[in-house]
């Protein structure tokens, strides 16, 4: 491994002399809620004392859509396509915490190739929100090309989609007793075609987007978050891991098949810069990429015929009375559904834990003593998804 | 192009003066960065290569709406957000025109009857040219919106005083 | 130390039960009242059981699945059993704090504090009851950091006071919002600054 290069260490930003005879001012920025670095509509405002920040504060609800309202209010099946909206570059991941969330109520385990469709698809959408991830990161931090290079294979993966369920964005696919359908003839061939032809591709983002110099420049030794901090915010997911926690819901909470397959939980560890900055985070989601992959490929050999959903299962769903709480790991960490049933056909709560609005929670306390441009770069590492934040 | 090049001498183009600025302000036209919800991501997918807004003149993404000709309301508009919407739609300069991309942003799509603050459909508070139904559009019913609109601005009136008896025009529904 | 055990599709199910029957153990030596709620019904339901209970009559008496609980009796007392649940028992993250108004007709909200353990690798679920009349309970930021957010959305939403949260605004809707509109008896608004909601 080549030495890393040498970049200036955030600390000696604050240990600035104002001069006492001149009488400065913090200004207050203004970021968003239009702003095209803010990935959707977040508002931060900035106090900054010249360069450097001295303060933030993130105001959100500029996309509160009432989701939860509207799960007590609708039944369990109407309430598929809302899961859906919430995080809206990851809807299999969404509707997949909602199902087991749902079936666990029900007591009822879906069929082994339902499981195999439903880690697959998971995986598969993981790919395609980590490119988008990385690919907007880029334009954020000032490359505008890697974008183009992402979403060529995120269309790829999106075909894939379309083709299994109809849908590019908003699927329902995975529902509470199975999936919508089996796999169409020859659908499974065209997933490991995507296999060889991402594992070709896959340099070519990290050769061109995450080992470039200004790119490095940009993220290594930026918005460092310790350890301590990323637990006891909550935070979770790839800001998790890249501080260096070794916390993974699919191998440490298994569910579906993940504890049949073998896979590496990628951990940051500071290739570049401090353990736990910028760039380790989107490190760890340029390797969960290849991880996703090779999970893929075992579900793809392991896949066997056979019923895709639970017979008992209709479309009428009256589930237990009582509570259930089911993690996932999403893209962006744990997403959980909280759905508490009386035994009626309307759930009495339908909570959504959502990773992005956990996640946002503590970059106001990491922005300060950053530099002023460096705010576009730690909000971007984040990678939040509005519709989840704000719900 | 290739065709055309250096074939002619110097020539003379007769055009209404009408059809020559609206044809220079359709071919251009300068959408701002203005992502809600879901459908930005699809908005993202127009603009990127597969489908790619460019070959319509629509390509150039503004940061700022001083700088913008469209305002392509993608995604849900809640309360809090609409006064942010109508703030920005002021700011462009004319002439300016508005997409309602999706269900939501045309009349609150899946939350009208539950949501509590979301406001239903972005014609509430700003006039819109173009609706586009779908949740989301596919790029494609995007794509379709953009040339309803060039269409519609290929029939301004920009120097010749507005016609009393003329027709009122079909509202354009994709 | 190893992942728990897959028990069900939707991940492990026992080392939660565990967990939570050590937790209420180590809560009542501690002198808290805490009662612990487990699941009477198996973890999978028996063939057609699902189909069977999709039909049933709506007052039919039924049995309760999912996940096991701990209800805390007295609310004063949250922040010792939540600093116990974090520094003796070592559940270092918190996952969720929330609200659950069950019935428009119930005199109390529960207040559900999520918490998992990184190195137990089990999750926790503790609630307090709060009377609607008198919808407050101790902030757990000092505690938790994490819970920071959370309380501010649930505070909003359900009216519940967190005493001691440094900076109990709302975050989700606007300021001048009137109603807390995840409880059962809200209204929806006719008009919000002369646009109709309708």
């Amino acid at each position: 491994m080549e030495e890393p290069p040498q970049t200036t260490p955030p600390d000696q930003h604050r240990l600035r002399e104002i001069e006492l005879d001149v009488r400065t001012q913090d200004v207050e920025i203004n970021m968003g809620p239009q702003h095209p670095a803010t990935h959707g509509v977040l508002r931060v405002l900035l106090r900054a004392d010249g360069e450097i920040l001295v303060g933030a504060e993130s105001h959100l609800g500029y996309l509160h859509r009432c989701a939860e309202k509207i799960g007590e209010n609708v039944d369990y099946i109407q309430y598929m396509p809302y899961t859906d909206r919430y995080d809206y570059l990851s809807s299999m991941n969404n509707n997949l915490s909602y199902s087991l969330a749902v079936e666990k109520l029900l007591g009822v385990e879906v069929p082994k190739r339902g499981q195999y469709l439903r880690t697959i698809l998971a995986e598969l959408n993981r790919i395609a929100s980590h490119l988008v991830a990385v690919g907007t990161y880029g334009i954020d931090i000032g490359a505008f090309t890697p974008f183009f290079y992402a979403l060529r294979e995120r269309e790829f993966l999106l075909d894939l989609f379309e083709k299994i369920c109809g849908a590019r964005l908003t699927y329902s696919y995975i529902r509470p007793g199975g999936v919508m359908n089996d796999a169409p003839a020859g659908w499974l061939n065209k997933v490991a075609e995507f296999c060889d032809i991402f594992d070709q591709k896959w340099p070519e983002y990290w050769n061109l987007l995450v080992q470039n110099k200004i790119f490095i420049e940009r993220t290594a030794n930026v918005g460092v978050m310790p350890a301590q901090t990323a637990i006891d915010w909550g935070c979770t997911g790839p800001m998790l891991r890249g501080s260096g926690v070794d916390w993974d819901l699919r191998r440490d909470q298994p569910y579906l098949v993940y504890d049949q397959l073998d896979f590496k939980v990628i951990v940051g560890e500071g290739y570049r810069g401090t353990l736990g900055d910028c760039f380790d985070r989107n490190f760890v989601r340029m390797y969960e990429m290849l991880e996703s992959i090779k999970m893929v490929r075992q579900c793809l050999a392991a896949i066997e015929e056979g019923e895709v959903s639970h017979p008992d299962v209709s479309l009428t769903i009256r589930p237990a009375p009582g509570e259930a709480y089911v993690g996932i790991e999403n893209p962006r960490g744990e997403l959980g559904h909280y759905v508490v049933s009386d035994g009626t056909k309307i759930a009495k709560r339908m909570r959504c834990r959502a990773p992005s609005f956990v996640n946002l929670s503590v970059v106001e306390h990491t922005l300060p003593g950053c530099m002023l441009a460096d705010a576009a770069a730690i909000i971007g590492a984040t990678d939040i998804v509005i519709g989840e934040t704000d719900r | 192009m290739g065709l055309l090049t250096e074939k002619f001498d110097d020539n003379v183009l007769t055009t209404r003066v009408d059809w020559l600025l609206n044809w220079a302000r359709l071919s251009s036209i300068w959408p701002m960065t203005f992502g809600l919800a879901c459908c930005a991501i699809e908005m993202m997918a127009v603009g990127a290569s597969r489908f790619d807004i460019d070959r319509f003149g629509a390509g150039a993404f503004r940061a700022t709406p001083r700088q913008a000709d469209l305002m392509i309301v993608a995604g849900t508009v809640n309360f809090k957000m609409g006064e942010r919407v109508k703030r920005l739609y002021d700011q462009m300069p004319s002439p300016k025109y508005v997409i309602a991309m999706g269900a939501c942003a045309t009349g609150g799509g899946p939350y009208y009857k539950f949501g509590y603050t979301v406001m239903k459909g972005v014609d509430r508070i700003i006039p819109v040219d173009v609706y586009i139904a779908g949740c989301p559009p596919r790029p494609e019913a995007l794509l379709e919106g953009l040339m309803l609109l060039q269409e519609k601005i290929r029939r301004q009136k920009v120097l010749r005083a507005p016609q009393l008896e003329e027709k009122p025009k079909a509202p354009s529904l994709v | 130390m190893e992942a728990p055990k897959r028990d069900t599709a939707w991940g492990p199910m026992e080392v939660h039960f565990q967990a939570a029957r050590e937790a209420h153990a180590a809560l009542q030596e501690a002198g808290l009242e805490v009662e612990l709620h487990q699941p009477n019904l198996p973890i999978f339901a028996e063939e057609g059981e699902a189909k069977r209970l999709a039909k049933k009559k709506a007052d039919e008496p039924h049995e309760w699945r999912g996940d096991a609980f701990l209800l805390l009796k007295d609310r004063e007392r949250l922040l010792e059993a939540l600093s116990l649940i974090r520094e003796q028992l070592a559940f270092q993250q918190i996952v969720d704090v929330t609200a659950v108004d069950f019935d428009a007709e119930d005199s109390v909200l529960w207040g559900v504090y999520q918490v998992l353990s990184l190195t137990k690798k089990a999750r926790l679920t503790l609630k307090v009851h709060l009377p609607k009349d008198d919808c407050r309970v101790a902030s757990a930021v000092s505690v938790y950091p994490g819970a920071d957010w959370h309380e501010r959305e649930s505070g909003e939403m359900y009216g519940i006071t967190y005493e001691g949260h440094p900076d109990p605004r709302n975050i989700l809707l606007p300021d001048d919002w009137v109603g807390y509109p995840l409880r059962k008896d809200y209204e929806f608004p006719e008009e919000y600054h002369g646009i109709s909601c309708v």
